[in-house]
């Protein structure tokens, strides 16, 4: 016959009382120890789930208690009454090494698709289905902001400040819903030659970057590059991905300490890197598209890339993983395919 | 099973340690399915995760040879999730749509009821050798309708005043008064069955702490500037490091259960190497040692705490059950507030 040594607690003291459980008759339990002695329908005790090897415990109706770590014990006495079937199977689940791995496998593919293509199809209809003035309020005063940290007014001749304007306003009358965009032109010792898109519908463009454009069609490729990033709301899209991903990294690693959540928060950042090269190549795709509309060549957009890359001394290749943008050398062989 | 004698020489003082009893390998199992139930319901098995996690890392520490216990029930955890999101959702699509700016309105009157109904949730559920911890006590009754709810409110809001408008007028001047403010007031109102908590350290001790803390913080944005972010990760780790050792000492030690006392030896350098390690261990492995980082976390940090007499432990008397939902928990929760009691 199955006995289980356990201790017994009134509920009233801390008091630690050695008893010994055992089945008295199919439908009862017996208690029996150091002052105690009673018999108790199996159908009224209620049994805590049992969670790894922790001691289980048995509630008894009048708030009485019994404490073991004998759960296989525990289990075979208890055969008999309604236990919880979900709490058995979990604990199953839990303890055989093949059904874990199984688990793993699910929580890496879901985790896995769900990052890769569920928050970013998931961010895109939530973005296009949000009124154009969103992206505007995610905007607002933004390039008061940067004039203020690293932008200086423009240092170019007025009559070519015209032509770039005059420029820009051609190429988003025949873009569908971009026709209220501007672009801005300053200057800038900190970002070089660059351009940048702000979610209230304008680009900047440095001065650097028109002085290293060799013709205006490369300028052109630029400029549709940013509309691109416009058009397709990135900046909207960006915020939402990444409310998502700490949505999502908050569930796995919700048991930690803030310390260690830092080096957890390392995947999550990586993460965020692969999202700002799918804008990128987005962006880069719109504005191959434009310039073929245009009969302009594909090469515009990566000629002046390289020379940016070589401006800045950076290499093509290494760091690819890390970068934001996609490596030139990827975008370059993307051109040749469009 | 006898207390005395077990840790220690001197029978009349010994000092009862805590102990953790976890393996990362079953928690590790256990956390892997919690994740995966989670993902596949839709984060409504969060709620019985939780409880899972908290059964687990409960039913391993020990104290003088017997487990604590968490008795949460996942469906009022459940539920206390799912009027926070109401709330929230509530209060968002106000904001948004009408332009009401409720969040500061909801903040200051709704947290002092989930600050309280948190604490109770907690409390109420942690239990010791069949006898409940206790939130609530020492509250000024109050009078009117809904009576029972309110109990505590003004206490709480009062507390609460410091952190919204205090703190940030005085430029952070305050924190570490909030910081021993806010878990001697937790204490002050808390219990195991009829016996009180006390906490009597000063405030200018958590100065000291924090002004120390402040100077590594300070280390640590140098450092990481002039290492080109390498050192980032180390440098913050010793300043936290030096926080928890330091702050959680003065909590520890000034903590009194009755006539016990807690003892803390939680020390920087340890703390250093552990966060360190298990940081390190996160990255490489991209989460899948989170689990062996909480347990080691929570062995050293129960390895610390001790209680003083050890023979006082048997002694204790439980008061009468109250049933408590949970949604104080979980906005607690989500609102980031931890009373780590």
């Amino acid at each position: 016959m199955t006995t289980v040594d356990a201790r017994f607690y009134d509920g009233k003291s801390t008091q630690q009382r050695k008893v010994t459980i055992y089945s008295e008759s199919p439908h009862h339990l017996r208690v029996v120890g150091e002052g105690v002695d009673f018999s108790c329908a199996l159908s009224e005790v209620r049994p805590s789930s049992r969670v790894g090897n922790t001691p289980r415990h048995l509630y008894f109706a009048d708030g009485s208690q019994c404490e073991t770590e004998d759960n296989d014990a525990v289990d075979e006495i208890l055969s008999g009454a309604h236990t919880a079937t979900f709490d058995r199977l979990l604990h199953r689940w839990e303890s055989r090494l093949g059904y874990v791995l199984i688990a793993l496998v699910i929580t890496a593919a879901s985790l896995w698709a769900g990052v890769t293509y569920g928050i970013p199809a998931l961010a895109k209809q939530v973005a296009f289905g949000l009124p154009a003035a969103t992206d505007r309020i995610i905007g607002q005063d933004a390039l008061e902001g940067l004039d203020q940290a690293f932008l200086e007014p423009t240092r170019l001749p007025p009559k070519r400040q015209t032509e770039l304007k005059a420029l820009f306003s051609h190429m988003v009358t025949d873009i569908p819903g971009a026709t209220d965009y501007r672009i801005e032109l300053r200057s800038s010792k900190m970002i070089g030659a660059n351009a940048l898109a702000l979610p209230s519908g304008i680009v900047v463009v440095t001065d650097a970057l028109v002085e290293l454009a060799s013709n205006d069609d490369e300028l052109i490729a630029v400029l549709a590059h940013e509309i691109g990033h416009l058009r397709q709301r990135h900046s909207l899209r960006q915020m939402l991905q990444n409310s998502a991903m700490v949505l999502v990294f908050v569930a796995v690693t919700g048991d930690i300490s803030s310390v260690m959540s830092l080096g957890a928060a390392l995947p999550a950042m990586l993460v965020q890197f692969k999202y700002s090269r799918d804008f990128e190549k987005e962006a880069d795709d719109f504005a191959f598209d434009y310039l073929k509309r245009h009969d302009i060549p594909a090469g515009s957009l990566t000629a002046i890339l390289v020379r940016i890359d070589k401006k800045t001394g950076a290499s093509g290749n290494s760091l690819d993983f890390l970068s934001t943008h996609p490596a030139t050398q990827e975008r370059v062989d993307r051109s040749r395919g469009q | 099973m006898t207390n005395e004698n077990k840790i220690g020489t001197q029978s009349g003082n010994a000092a009862a340690s805590l102990r953790f009893t976890g393996k990362a390998g079953e928690y590790f199992s256990i956390w892997i399915v919690n994740v995966c139930l989670s993902i596949l319901t839709l984060g409504i098995y969060s709620a019985w995760a939780k409880v899972r996690h908290k059964k687990y890392f409960y039913g391993n520490t020990l104290l003088n040879d017997t487990a604590f216990e968490y008795l949460g029930d996942p469906k009022a955890i459940l539920k206390g999730r799912l009027i926070v999101l109401g709330v929230l959702a509530t209060v968002s699509f106000l904001t948004n749509h009408f332009n009401l700016h409720l969040l500061g309105i909801l903040y200051l009157f709704a947290l002092p009821y989930v600050i309280i109904k948190a604490a109770r949730f907690n409390a109420t559920n942690s239990a010791y050798r069949n006898v409940r911890f206790k939130f609530g006590i020492g509250f000024r009754p109050q009078t009117g309708l809904s009576r029972r709810y309110i109990e505590g409110y003004n206490q709480t809001s009062q507390f609460l005043i410091l952190p919204v408008v205090l703190v940030p007028i005085t430029l952070g001047l305050l924190y570490p008064y909030y910081v021993f403010r806010k878990r001697q007031f937790i204490l002050e109102h808390s219990a195991f069955g009829s016996t009180p908590f006390s906490f009597d350290a000063r405030p200018g001790a958590f100065y000291l702490a924090y002004f120390k803390a402040f100077l590594l913080f300070l280390v640590f944005l140098v450092g990481s500037v002039i290492t080109l972010g390498i050192g980032a990760l180390p440098f913050y780790i010793l300043f936290a490091a030096y926080r928890d050792a330091a702050v959680g000492q003065l909590h520890w030690k000034h903590t009194c259960l009755g006539a016990l006392r807690f003892d803390c030896s939680w020390k920087t350098r340890d703390l250093f190497k552990l966060h360190l390690l298990n940081s390190l261990a996160i990255i490489l492995t991209l989460g899948l040692m989170v689990p062996w980082a909480a347990i080691r976390t929570a062995r050293y940090q129960l390895q610390g705490l001790s209680l003083r007499p050890a023979s006082g432990i048997d002694g204790f008397v439980a008061t009468e059950l109250e049933q408590v939902s949970a949604t104080g928990d979980e906005a607690g929760e989500l609102l980031g507030f931890d009373f780590g009691l």
